[in-house]
């Protein structure tokens, strides 16, 4: 029986090659499979943040597997949080990927607690309930449903202060003290007049600041409604705060005060080292960026001054456990130590990632920074933070805020009209939000 | 769908599992029914996948495009009828978007077809290391838009890019590749342009060496100069490998993707949109603004474009040669 | 590659006819090109300027990978590699997780390859030679989509794994890499012309099998035309853009997923990124290195049969 032997090895074949995708697809997935795992014990626990938190600097991973030697974190990170962002999105809808811990920042947090409670774990079942009185309370609250659930914890806040190149300034012929320019430029008239004369004098290829973006992020920064109002109704359009601010920033770009580098690019990256520009809003998490981006040779060159116009606040974040994470408990344990005063307050005096937790911030308030010509950040920042406003937050607080920052751009680096940007500013959030 | 999805079942059915060992008489009915069933067996898993991941997903495309659904519930779909199609419609952006796939596509097809003719006729002449050369043309076309991009992107920086400096030597100042429209759709067309000229070359190279020797030893005869036969020999007998390379970078410039995306890492392609081609349009909708019925929609009407470009590609095609062949 | 070119049998479709064409080397021509010396130096150094614009990005990324972000943003700018090649390979492996992205590859593209030539060679050879109901209408089914870009069907692909769970998992990729209308018809279009009917009915005479037909006589001639689509295959995979950065993250990727990662600001150093770069492009070029001749000779052929 040839034929029948024939075609029964044929048959085999036949499943063989139909077989023969899927399998190889299984090998593939099965060998490379997002998170490693455990072997002997050993967990290895993974975190993805965006920017910098500045826990992998401040050796804050290595004093955690110290104190917890069958742990290992794995940390990545994306620069940009909008990337970041459409990224988790994309993978809390397809379930994979997720790693122990996830970053999110505060103009997120809205959108983690009205929209996808469902996909992060509720912290109280780990005991968080107990840390409630150790946080702010605005930063606390923020993180918790209607119903309840605790859905990340604090980790910094972004008090606002001006950041600025005492070099630059020397050869403008401009003061570089601290007290003497906060009060040259208590008002931001002040701080643009000041521009206007630094460019008077300033040195080839540099500008008063980076980018007129960074100049309305500060400014909104300023105050309490922004984007939303307290029911939760989006405002922006018709809020005078917000039209102060964007007119500020067209004028410094009419005026020719912008080194005209968005925030975030290449090119930004680039003009830290190169002396693009001569003053930089920055919350206290930019600190850290400016170190990493200037080098060591910006040392000594940088100095800091409290903000024009009041204080304000910029940014932080939470961490948190996606309902996929494959080691909750440990994770929770690695937020929880992350989170605690003792390492929020050495994380500021390594990184100058400030605190949101009440206990680190007393704790702080002597902190200096030698890179920053010994300035007190401690007390700049602390002062900011005490006095900033309770921002109000709404699910799409980034995304309009993107939007606004861009149609800025297109002012400074295209010289489109300051109405027509505003129009595709707003088009763009329509389109966002539609 | 339905159709396919029977014809496969069915395929799906025969199974390759005739009973082994068995007497004669069974056998060749065994044998008869494999004859019937084993060009299906065949054709089972390419169709297995295909319509999996081929047909299926271009179908519900269709079907998705009139759902509101958004990434992060993409179980979730409530009907909206036509309502993702005026909503593009009634976007400026899309608009834009559409314009610069048209104007980034003719900028980076025509000179890169252009330039792509003329390479492929010197490299029909006799040439020392002609393998090396043709190898040597083909390089950008191995490497990935994502490297190629990347590298692009820092030659054409603002401040820092080589390409600025280069200018500055002849007295040209630095141009902002980034922010203006025609500039920045120049940048993003020369990547497509690097990319694929030596690919099209070795295309029509291929096309010119089919056109048969004496056509062109006829045409010597009469006394025709190089020029002329190119233009009354070569281009004609070239005719249907042009019209393919027009039709495959007209797709190819259709769905333009990941070069506008790297050039500056923007989902809007650049600060006004001025380089967001419609690809990029439809990622920003379904993957920035989470969107992906309105992307769905989006992907219909590239479709669509799609469809009729290479219509009245076909449709030109047939008409010159129809009157070619009437003269 | 000898093989692809000389089909033991006259082409039975019209579609072939260039290709049998293509294959003898018209000889007018070369003398034609041979005797006009001028024109000949003119052409050469057309080709050279050609030739630098090909390679230069190439040599760019060697220099700006062998230097310092600081040297980048120098002007005059530096036209000669550095030092630090290795010390930017080593950041980029740290930073990015180039290692695992490059296995990814290897693991995405060879899979898809394997898969593709196989599923290829057997719908082809259906096609080709095999008759049954509904050959017409699946043909022009699968020739028909060949035109649609796959990108018009990423929004039900992401809802589908989305479903099953598998965004970031390497199958994402795999499995609607799979899907190759072109593979099937240039497997049908090789195999057609060179796939004598007769070898084929004198075995179904002496009573082989469809399948014994197909694994002792089909695959041996079609070895040629699947190495081809193999080629051709892997470097399409290995290049692969849109549908990966959708279904994986940088917490799985592949080399392209990695490189995007790079562009969109994951490492601020423009010289570590131009490493990655390098890195991420490395392997398809030692691929051309190694097989530049034999893919050159694919193109050509699958253009005039395409």
């Amino acid at each position: 029986m040839p034929i029948a032997r024939a075609a029964g090895r044929t048959a085999v074949r036949l499943g063989a090659v139909v077989l023969c995708g899927a399998l190889l697809a299984a090998c593939g997935s099965g060998s490379s499979g997002g998170t490693s795992d455990s072997a002997g014990g050993k967990v290895t626990l993974t975190v993805d943040l965006f920017g910098s938190f500045g826990y992998k600097e401040a050796g804050l991973y290595d004093e955690y597997q110290k104190l917890h030697p069958e742990i290992t974190v794995k940390q990545s990170d994306t620069e940009d949080e909008a990337d970041y962002w459409k990224s988790l999105q994309t993978r809390l809808a397809g379930g994979g990927g997720l790693a122990d811990v996830q970053g999110v920042e505060v103009g997120r947090i809205a959108s983690v607690t009205q929209q996808q409670s469902d996909k992060f774990e509720d912290l109280k079942q780990y005991g968080a309930d107990k840390l409630k009185d150790k946080f702010a309370e605005a930063k606390w609250s923020a993180a918790v449903t209607q119903d309840g659930r605790v859905l990340g914890l604090g980790t910094d806040v972004g008090p606002e202060a001006m950041c600025y190149r005492t070099d630059l300034f020397k050869a403008a012929g401009l003061p570089t003290d601290r007290a003497e320019l906060a009060e040259k430029w208590s008002t931001w008239d002040g701080y643009l007049a000041l521009g206007k004369e630094y460019k008077k004098k300033a040195p080839a290829k540099s500008a008063w600041l980076d980018s007129v973006g960074s100049l309305y992020s500060i400014m909104i920064g300023q105050e309490k409604e922004r984007y939303y109002d307290g029911s939760g109704k989006l405002i922006y359009e018709n809020n005078p705060a917000v039209k102060e601010a964007w007119n500020a920033s067209v004028a410094a770009a009419d005026a020719g005060l912008s080194a005209k580098l968005d925030q975030w690019s290449p090119q930004w990256n680039q003009a830290f080292a190169a002396g693009s520009f001569a003053t930089m809003p920055c919350p206290a998490w930019m600190l850290s960026y400016i170190k990493g981006q200037a080098g060591k040779g910006g040392s000594g060159k940088w100095d800091i001054a409290k903000l024009p116009g009041g204080a304000g606040n910029w940014g932080g974040s939470y961490l948190s456990v996606p309902r996929a994470a494959q080691h909750k408990k440990e994770a929770y344990a690695l937020i929880e130590w992350l989170t605690a005063p003792e390492q929020q307050a050495k994380l500021f005096r390594d990184q100058g990632i400030f605190p949101s937790s009440t206990g680190a911030i007393e704790e702080v308030a002597d902190a200096e920074d030698p890179y920053f010509s010994d300035a007190p950040t401690g007390q700049i920042f602390g002062d900011a933070a005490k006095e900033a406003p309770v921002q109000v937050l709404g699910v799409h607080d980034q995304n309009v805020a993107q939007q606004i920052t861009n149609a800025l751009s297109e002012v400074e680096r295209k010289g489109i009209s300051s109405d027509k940007a505003w129009s595709n500013a707003k088009k763009g959030v329509d389109n966002v939000i539609g | 769908m339905t159709l396919t999805g029977t014809a496969e079942a069915g395929a799906a059915k025969a199974p390759p599992v005739p009973p082994p060992g068995r007497a004669g008489g069974r056998a060749s009915a065994a044998r008869r029914a494999w004859r019937t069933f084993s060009p299906y067996a065949y054709l089972a898993p390419f169709f297995t996948l295909f319509a999996a991941f081929g047909l299926f997903p271009l179908l519900y495309t269709a079907y998705v495009s009139l759902y509101r659904v958004e990434l992060q519930t993409p179980g979730d779909l409530q009907w909206r009828g036509f309502g993702n199609y005026a909503s593009i419609f009634g976007d400026e952006f899309f608009w834009t978007a559409l314009r610069n796939t048209f104007t980034i596509g003719v900028l980076s097809t025509v000179p890169q077809l252009a330039m792509a003719l003329g390479l492929a006729h010197l490299l029909n002449y006799k040439l020392r290391g002609r393998t090396f050369i043709r190898t040597a043309m083909l390089l950008p076309y191995a490497t990935s838009v994502a490297a190629a991009t990347l590298v692009f992107a820092q030659l054409f920086g603002r401040d820092f890019g080589l390409i600025n400096y280069v200018l500055g030597l002849v007295g040209i100042s630095p141009v902002d590749w980034q922010t203006g429209t025609v500039a920045s759709q120049i940048a993003v067309s020369s990547i497509v342009i690097w990319r694929w000229t030596g690919y099209n070359a070795l295309i029509y190279l291929a096309g010119m060496q089919s056109i048969p020797s004496e056509l062109y030893e006829a045409a010597e005869v009469d006394g025709a100069s190089r020029w002329r036969q190119f233009v009354h020999v070569t281009l004609p007998g070239l005719r249907p490998t042009i019209v393919f390379t027009v039709v495959v970078s007209t797709i190819g410039a259709t769905q333009l993707f990941g070069e506008p995306l790297l050039f500056e890492g923007s989902i809007s392609g650049g600060i006004s949109h001025q380089y967001q081609t419609l690809g990029l349009y439809m990622y920003e909708q379904g993957w920035g603004f989470f969107h992906l019925g309105r992307a769905a929609a989006i992907a219909w009407v590239m479709f669509v474009v799609i469809v009729l470009l290479v219509g009245v590609n076909a449709l030109l095609a047939r008409r010159r040669s129809r009157k070619e062949a009437g003269r | 590659m000898t093989a692809l070119t000389a089909p033991p049998n006259p082409p039975t479709e019209p579609v072939a006819e260039p290709a049998a064409a293509g294959r003898t080397k018209p000889p007018g021509r070369g003398v034609r090109a041979g005797r006009t010396l001028h024109g000949g130096r003119l052409s050469y150094l057309i080709l050279a300027v050609a030739l630098l614009f090909s390679a230069f990005p190439f040599y760019w990324t060697i220099v700006a990978a062998s230097r310092s972000n600081a040297d980048l943003a120098k002007v005059p700018p530096s036209l000669l590699p550095g030092p630090n090649l290795i010390g930017n390979f080593e950041a980029v492996l740290e930073q990015a997780d180039i290692g695992k992205a490059l296995l990814n590859s290897l693991i995405v593209s060879g899979s898809i390859t394997v898969g593709t030539v196989l599923c290829s060679t057997l719908a082809g050879f259906a096609f080709a030679k095999l008759r049954f109901r509904g050959r017409g209408m699946l043909l022009a089914l699968t020739i028909g989509t060949m035109m649609i870009p796959p990108q018009l069907g990423v929004i039900p692909l992401f809802m589908l794994i989305a479903e099953l769970q598998w965004v970031n998992q390497l199958q994402s990729v795999i499995l609607p890499g799979l899907v190759s209308a072109f593979g099937v018809f240039f497997m049908r279009q090789y195999l057609v012309q060179s796939l004598p009917d007769e070898l084929i009915e004198a075995a179904r005479v002496d009573g082989a099998s469809y399948a014994r037909i197909f694994w002792s006589i089909v695959v041996p001639i079609a070895r040629p035309g699947m190495a081809v689509l193999g080629m051709l295959t892997f470097m399409a995979a290995w290049n692969d853009f849109f549908w990966p950065i959708i279904a994986l993250s940088s917490q799985n990727p592949t080399v392209q997923v990695a490189l995007r990662q790079l562009g969109g600001g994951y490492v601020h150093d423009q010289s570590v990124i131009m490493a990655g770069t390098l890195l991420g492009t490395l392997p398809v070029l030692l691929v051309f290195g190694l097989l530049g001749r034999q893919i050159v000779g694919g193109i050509m052929q699958g253009a005039v049969k395409g």
